[in-house]
């Protein structure tokens, strides 16, 4: 008698050990936060020193910032405030990179046949997939926040008046990270294993599953020109509206994953 | 009980019948041959049989589990079940003993027992020496002894190679007989599917022979008898040769064609053919020389081919007039 989602506990294994092993995908999936996190940390201390303050000035207008604290807590703020984005779209990337991979991979492999003719279960390897890609894709996006918010804060503090509260990070970055992050990641991971079970070519289907991040990109470019203030409100309806979707894209890929389709038919 | 009993298996893909009305039994220890050209639907009966597709009508029973039409897919089923895919279908980057090691514990095994498995049979396939090398860079002959190396970690009940030499060199081809002979030797339940007719003569007890539907199941031992037949063409009558033949102590048999079986007939040369079945091979000359001795003219002499293929090929022309291939 075997435990219960013994298969999924292996199957995270094997994902894992087999992500170890393949360096252009771990260098792909640190790429990103990489720039993600150096990029701005170095806006912001070339802007410390060189931005003058009517520039400053410019921004709070243009971006409601009502940070105390001068020019670098201003300049913090501001930051924070348009790069949250980034870190959202982090965790809907990352888990794509891995799980696109995951059903159409197998196949491509020639894996998915041995894979299908051991006892697993069908739930056992989609949550074993999705343990594997959802987690480090977390983990990867909390530790690049957590160097992002010590680095704005290094950065910002030695020009801020003795006693200041660290800027980062706030109330909205806790929620974002702590809790829209996973969110987020689910549905990055969900998207890539519906698309990899219904589209052959798991490049295809890598590409369409990165699609899913536009419309956050888009709100990002839309914030950045002052047309929106992506505020509380925007990320509780941001992480109701995915949970949803994570609730109802995880039923719809237990149902894609038809043993027998994926087995004999190619699209 | 017979470790497999199969009964009017059918199943279409999109409109397209792969396979109808297939019935037959295997026995336990048995090896039972599937024979039939590309396409005959013999993956499409092995994967009915390993559980991961259902028959659209018909059932079977295999290692004691019930196959049904539109019945969830069985994982105690497929935990009996040793198969052995056309494609080996390992994970590249992780060595030999590590895919070995991940499958053994998807079938249940604890981590120790998968290991300690995965290390025997790397032993006896001959492959310790290759157990930490990632799968990528494995030859293909190793590949695919890695592949019935993992059909085996779990000791199935019934185990089901489906190919298991095609696209293998020579080398490598012996190397894989030679250890579903082993397999055989140890009076494992094995079907093996392939199209390859000296696997089966080798390996095999019985032969079903396959195209869409089931042909005939043959006796393979009484097909194979091990003697050397000869076909020789006349330019003269018969009666006279065959009695010369039929005199000499190495010939075992001579018939004219026309007397032979269908199957036989099928290949004939012409009306005046000779089928001849000889002790030996080296017997030849010595037949030929006692033909011409009294008079007869030869205008050929050629091997008939190996009763198995004789069979096989007659049938296949049988499906072919009956439209099941094309």
């Amino acid at each position: 008698m075997t435990a219960p989602l013994r298969g999924a506990r292996v199957m995270v294994e094997k994902e894992l050990l087999e992500l170890r092993r393949s360096p252009l995908l771990l260098l792909s999936m640190i790429s990103l936060p990489f720039t993600v996190v150096l990029m701005p940390l170095g806006l912001y201390a070339w802007l410390t020193h060189a931005a003058p303050e009517q520039a400053v000035d410019f921004l709070r207008d243009l971006y409601g910032i009502s940070a105390e604290g001068g020019k670098a807590a201003a300049l913090a703020a501001l930051l924070a405030k348009n790069w949250l984005p980034m870190f959202l779209v982090l965790p809907i990337f990352l888990p794509i990179l891995i799980a696109a991979q995951s059903v159409g991979g197998e196949r491509e492999r020639r894996t998915l046949e041995p894979l299908l003719a051991t006892p697993v279960t069908t739930l056992e390897i989609i949550l074993g997939k999705s343990v594997a890609a959802v987690v480090p894709s977390v983990f990867i996006t909390w530790i690049a926040a957590a160097i992002f918010c010590g680095g704005i804060d290094w950065l910002a503090l030695p020009h801020m008046p003795v006693g200041a509260r660290a800027p980062l990070p706030d109330a909205t970055w806790l929620f974002a990270t702590v809790v829209l992050s996973p969110l987020l990641a689910l549905f990055g991971n969900a998207i890539a294993v519906v698309l990899g079970s219904v589209v052959a070519d798991p490049r295809a289907a890598q590409n369409l599953a990165g699609m899913t991040v536009v419309p956050l990109l888009g709100a990002l470019v839309a914030q950045l020109a002052g047309r929106v203030s992506l505020g509380w409100r925007f990320y509780s309806v941001l992480a109701i509206a995915t949970l949803l979707a994570d609730i109802a894209l995880v039923a719809l890929a237990a149902r894609l994953f038809d043993r027998e389709k994926l087995l004999t038919r190619w699209r | 009980m017979p470790a497999i009993e199969a009964h009017s298996l059918a199943k279409s893909f999109a409109g397209r019948r792969a396979l109808w009305d297939l019935s037959f039994s295997v026995e336990r220890g048995e090896v039972f041959g599937l024979l039939g050209p590309n396409g005959a639907g013999k993956t499409t009966a092995l994967r009915i049989l390993a559980g991961l597709i259902s028959p659209d009508s018909g059932s079977a029973q295999v290692a004691g589990h019930t196959i049904l039409p539109g019945a969830p897919s069985n994982a105690a089923l497929r935990g009996s079940i040793g198969l052995l895919t056309e494609q080996p279908g390992f994970y590249d980057r992780l060595s030999a003993r590590e895919n070995l090691v991940v499958f053994g514990k998807l079938q249940g095994l604890t981590a120790h027992e998968a290991d300690r498995r995965a290390t025997a049979l790397l032993a006896r396939f001959l492959l310790a020496a290759h157990a930490d090398r990632p799968f990528a860079v494995l030859s293909r002959g190793m590949k695919q002894k890695l592949a019935i190396a993992r059909a085996l970690l779990h000791e199935p009940a019934v185990i089901l190679l489906d190919e298991p030499t095609v696209g293998l060199d020579p080398e490598a081809t012996r190397e894989v007989r030679a250890l579903v002979g082993e397999l055989a030797a140890e009076k494992r339940t094995i079907v093996l599917c392939t199209h390859h007719l000296d696997e089966v003569e080798r390996l095999c007890a019985r032969a079903a022979f396959v195209a869409g539907r089931l042909l005939a199941v043959h006796e393979v031992k009484s097909l194979a008898t091990g003697t050397y037949r000869l076909r020789i063409g006349l330019d003269s009558p018969a009666e006279g040769a065959l009695r010369t033949l039929r005199a000499l102590p190495f010939v075992l048999d001579a018939q004219a064609e026309m007397a032979m079986g269908a199957a036989l007939r099928a290949n004939a040369l012409h009306s005046n053919d000779l089928l001849v079945e000889l002790r030996h091979a080296s017997s030849v000359p010595d037949a030929l020389a006692a033909l011409v001795a009294s008079g007869t003219r030869i205008s050929s002499a050629v091997p008939v081919r190996h009763p198995l293929e004789e069979a096989y090929l007659a049938l296949l022309a049988q499906a072919r007039d009956e439209g099941l291939i094309s």
